[in-house]
């Protein structure tokens, strides 16, 4: 009986749990780019783009799943360019891939060339789009899924503690 | 806090096998992806076709509930009729940016139009056809020129009326892809097919494959050559995965003719397709955008020997203001070049000319303006003047004469 009750709880504990942290979507609208940058300033990050129409960004979001994992201190910030009706579809994706934690934006303006100018004036929209933001924000910019290898390096780079001169 | 993500992490493993195993469709794809696919037809569809027939009337086709609405203006877009519709039944058209409803003309008034039918399953379609032969009073029924009829991608159609009057269309196809990966086999990108119909459009002759592995979702540049033939210019993938760009005249004879080499190495859909116009007098033109990091922007090149050879590239636009989408037109020695860019808080259409067949170009002016989403610019014209077409959300369907030309 008390057992019984007991595993119930921890269910219960358990499903409460991943509801209250399923991804909350933050619309991505004409200024979020820059609240995203002063959010994360002084500290290293990688900022995603991706689309659910797009097959090449699961392997994306599965590799940055598993760095996510490998590394909880690094900061990662996804921007979904679909809508924000899609919103069930994509926080289903995340979860999928362990990115349920992860800061995740979606695009919530039909004026899509500001949003991408905002993001990065050079990007020509193809996804995966990929920005390696290190602890003073140079960025490193990628077309197409990251290879693993060269995500784990910057990754062990950007997160040694800072040498001192 | 610290117990809440630990409970987390228990919950995301415990849970992570039951998605897995409710898993459909290919492999990498979110389960509900059809939703989406859904959602994303019913939105309104702002791609709009226009041309030129050979007595200077403009014929506009655009979509709006299922259905493909042809009207004409004579007065070079300033008044339109009333619009008549293309299919009685009700189908999902495609209309966003690199799909886009086309219209071609016969030698005796012929009136033809196709469209990318989206089907049921995500980024699945069919390449429709419809004949007017009573001057876009009324069309025939539509005909599905793609004959593998399975649930798969056959879009980015393209239409071209030959030098014989014969009826070309060239698409993207999967069938390909699809069979290889039913045999547990690697295949890269899709393929360029085209079919050719010498009874007006009232049949087509089996499909024919002109290359395998192009890239998936870029829209195909189809141009007649001086002599007549249709010319195919489209971004394929050469290699495992370099997005540059090929042509082929689509006679049999001549084979791939690989135009460009930024070694855009890229795991990704660009969705941007190139430009082509060829000139009376044979010269092609030819424009395309790479996302090559050391090669990024729009390009331009002419090729004066049939695309046996071609000019150094040279770069056009802003490439940090997202110079894209852009429009050749060639009318005897003049060359017109159209572009998309974003200057910050508008998205600008740009166009630069040519009056000596490429060999120089004038300053980049800016044309149009939105403040909203918009279409990619087209240009188009009745062979005396060039004008930009453009719809946009805030401001519609504009019409704009390039500078020299009379409005």
């Amino acid at each position: 009986m008390m057992p019984a009750t007991r595993a119930t709880l921890v269910l219960l504990a358990l499903l409460a749990g991943a509801a209250a942290q399923a991804a909350e979507l933050k619309p991505f609208v004409a200024g979020s780019m820059q609240q995203i940058r002063a959010a994360h300033v002084g500290r290293p990050f990688v900022l995603a783009l991706w689309s659910l129409t797009c097959s090449h960004c699961q392997e994306e979001l599965a590799q940055l799943g598993a760095l996510q994992r490998r590394h909880p201190q690094l900061n990662v910030v996804l921007i979904s360019t679909d809508t924000v009706e899609d919103a069930e579809a994509l926080t289903a994706t995340l979860a999928r891939h362990g990115l349920a934690r992860a800061e995740t934006w979606v695009y919530a303006d039909a004026f899509a060339e500001r949003l991408r100018f905002e993001v990065d004036p050079r990007w020509g929209g193809e996804l995966p789009r990929t920005y390696l933001f290190d602890r003073a924000h140079a960025v490193t910019a990628h077309s197409g899924a990251l290879a693993p290898a060269e995500l784990e390096r910057w990754a062990v780079m950007s997160l040694a503690p800072k040498a001192t001169p | 806090m610290k117990r809440r993500a630990l409970l987390l992490g228990l919950a995301v493993g415990w849970l992570a096998p039951a998605w897995a195993a409710h898993e459909h469709g290919a492999p990498g794809q979110p389960r509900d992806l059809k939703g989406v696919w859904e959602k994303s037809l019913a939105r309104p569809a702002l791609a709009v076709g226009v041309a030129f027939d050979a007595r200077g009337r403009l014929w506009r086709a655009r979509v709006e509930n299922r259905q493909l609405w042809i009207s004409r203006s004579d007065d070079a877009g300033k008044t339109f009729t009333s619009p008549v519709a293309v299919n009685r039944e009700p189908e999902r058209i495609a209309a966003d940016g690199e799909n886009w409803p086309k219209l071609a003309f016969g030698k005796n008034g012929e009136l033809y139009v196709s469209w990318t039918q989206s089907l049921d399953q995500p980024f699945s379609g069919n390449v429709r056809f419809a004949r007017s032969f009573d001057d876009g009073r009324s069309f025939g029924t539509p005909l599905t020129v793609n004959d593998n009829t399975d649930i798969i991608s056959h879009r980015f159609d393209s239409l071209l009326v030959d030098g014989r009057g014969r009826v070309w269309l060239a698409w993207l196809d999967k069938r390909d892809a699809s069979a290889a990966r039913q045999r547990g086999e690697r295949y890269t990108g899709a393929a360029l097919y085209y079919a050719v119909s010498d009874d007006r459009g009232v049949s087509f002759a089996p499909n024919r494959k002109l290359a395998d592995h192009s890239c998936e979702c870029c829209r195909i540049a189809l141009a007649r050559d001086a002599d007549g033939t249709p010319v195919a210019f489209w971004r394929h993938v050469f290699g495992r995965n370099t997005r540059d760009h090929a042509l082929a005249r689509l006679d049999n004879a001549a084979a791939l003719q690989r135009v460009s080499h930024e070694q855009w190495a890229v795991d990704a859909c660009p969705h941007h397709g190139p430009a082509l116009g060829i000139s009376a007098g044979g010269v092609l033109h030819l424009a395309w955008y790479s996302g090559a990091e050391k090669r990024r922007g729009l390009f331009y090149a002419f090729s004066r020997d049939r695309g046996q050879t071609f000019s150094a590239p040279l770069a056009f636009g802003h490439p940090d203001a997202q110079a894209g989408h852009p429009q050749v037109l060639a009318l005897g020695v003049r060359v017109a070049l159209a572009w998309k860019e974003f200057d910050g808080q508008q998205t600008v259409i740009r166009v630069q000319q040519s009056h000596d067949d490429g060999r120089t170009f004038t300053q980049p002016v800016t044309l149009a303006t939105s403040t909203s989403a918009s279409d990619h610019p087209l240009l188009v014209s009745d062979g005396t003047r060039v004008l930009l077409s453009w719809n946009s959300a805030a401001e519609g369907h504009r019409l704009v004469p390039l500078s020299g030309d009379s409005p």
